[in-house]
């Protein structure tokens, strides 16, 4: 690899701070940003199945603002990296996380995208062992595969990331 | 007077419509980070490294199935004066006239059909 081209980690040359920057200002946009956030429709493996699951009804992604899926990176802010990334697959991932307008986020989801999962084995070969090597991530989903209810708390701590503030309470633990 | 003041409306709705459009593109301009990275900019929205050229060569097919369409296109350009200028007045002559102008416009079809032209086959003409 590195060799032949190959386009393997993000190299933003170019970062531009807003002209305009304004405390206040910056605080009710952040707000928008946070309730209001496009991920891309994009799914590597088995997560993207239980991606999908939270967009459904049952899960219901949409209650949390989060379910306008973009299918071109250029509308989205939110990449959910979901699934092993191959090395095959780790160029494409890196293009399209640099195509994703500013300001972006990524959420990492699953064992396999975190850390290899079960594939992070001695004498492997083709798996990228955390796609944080790769592109900057915001917030880890452990689980194999995390459940929907996973997702959504993903998409709460980045919420509070973005925001500062949790918007929705903890809930209860009824077990 | 009253021209003017109604055509005052329209350059107030055109310098609206011009805020409407560029008030946007300024504020995001003004207010939003901005990245670029290697690939921000290339063409596809896939992921995947373009390759080669979009100027390919295609067979000479398509060519004469345009010149066709063309045909046919010319066709409907005869035929829109001739059905205006048709009377419906049950004459005869007019009648037949039309007929044979129509025959005389199919004639270009029964020949290219006559040329084989319709049936899809790749000629080794490249």
């Amino acid at each position: 690899m590195g060799k032949g081209g190959l386009h393997l980690e993000t190299k933003e040359s170019i970062i531009k701070e807003p002209i305009i920057k304004l405390a206040i200002a910056e605080k009710f946009l952040n707000l928008a940003r946070a309730n209001s956030i496009w991920p891309m429709t994009f799914g590597l493996a088995c997560c993207a199945i239980e991606m999908m699951a939270g967009a459904m009804a049952r899960f219901d992604i949409a209650r949390f603002g989060a379910e306008v899926f973009r299918p071109s990176p250029r509308q989205a802010d939110l990449m959910i990296v979901n699934g092993t990334v191959t090395k095959k697959m780790a160029p494409t991932v890196v293009t399209l996380y640099e195509q994703m307008p500013s300001p972006k986020w990524v959420i990492v989801m699953g064992n396999c995208a975190i850390s290899g999962g079960p594939f992070a084995f001695k004498g492997q070969y083709n798996i990228i062992e955390g796609i944080d090597k790769l592109i900057p991530v915001d917030v880890y989903v452990p689980g194999c595969p995390p459940r929907p209810e996973g997702l959504l708390e993903g998409l709460m701590k980045l919420e509070e990331k973005i925001t500062g503030t949790r918007r929705f309470p903890v809930p209860e633990q009824r077990w | 007077m009253d021209t003017l003041i109604e055509f005052s409306y329209v350059v107030v709705f055109a310098i609206v419509a011009i805020v409407f459009t560029i008030a946007p593109v300024v504020i995001s301009r003004l207010i939003a980070p901005r990245t670029i990275g290697e690939k921000t900019f290339t063409t596809y929205e896939c992921g995947i490294k373009p390759f080669g050229s979009a100027w390919t060569r295609h067979t000479v097919v398509y060519y004469i199935y345009a010149l066709i369409f063309i045909a046919f296109d010319v066709d409907i350009l005869y035929l829109f004066p001739a059905a205006l200028g048709y009377t419906r007045q049950g004459n005869t002559y007019e009648f037949y006239t039309l007929l044979v102008f129509v025959l005389l416009l199919v004639l270009a079809i029964i020949y290219a059909w006559g040329k084989g032209v319709f049936t899809w086959k790749r000629k080794n003409l490249l």
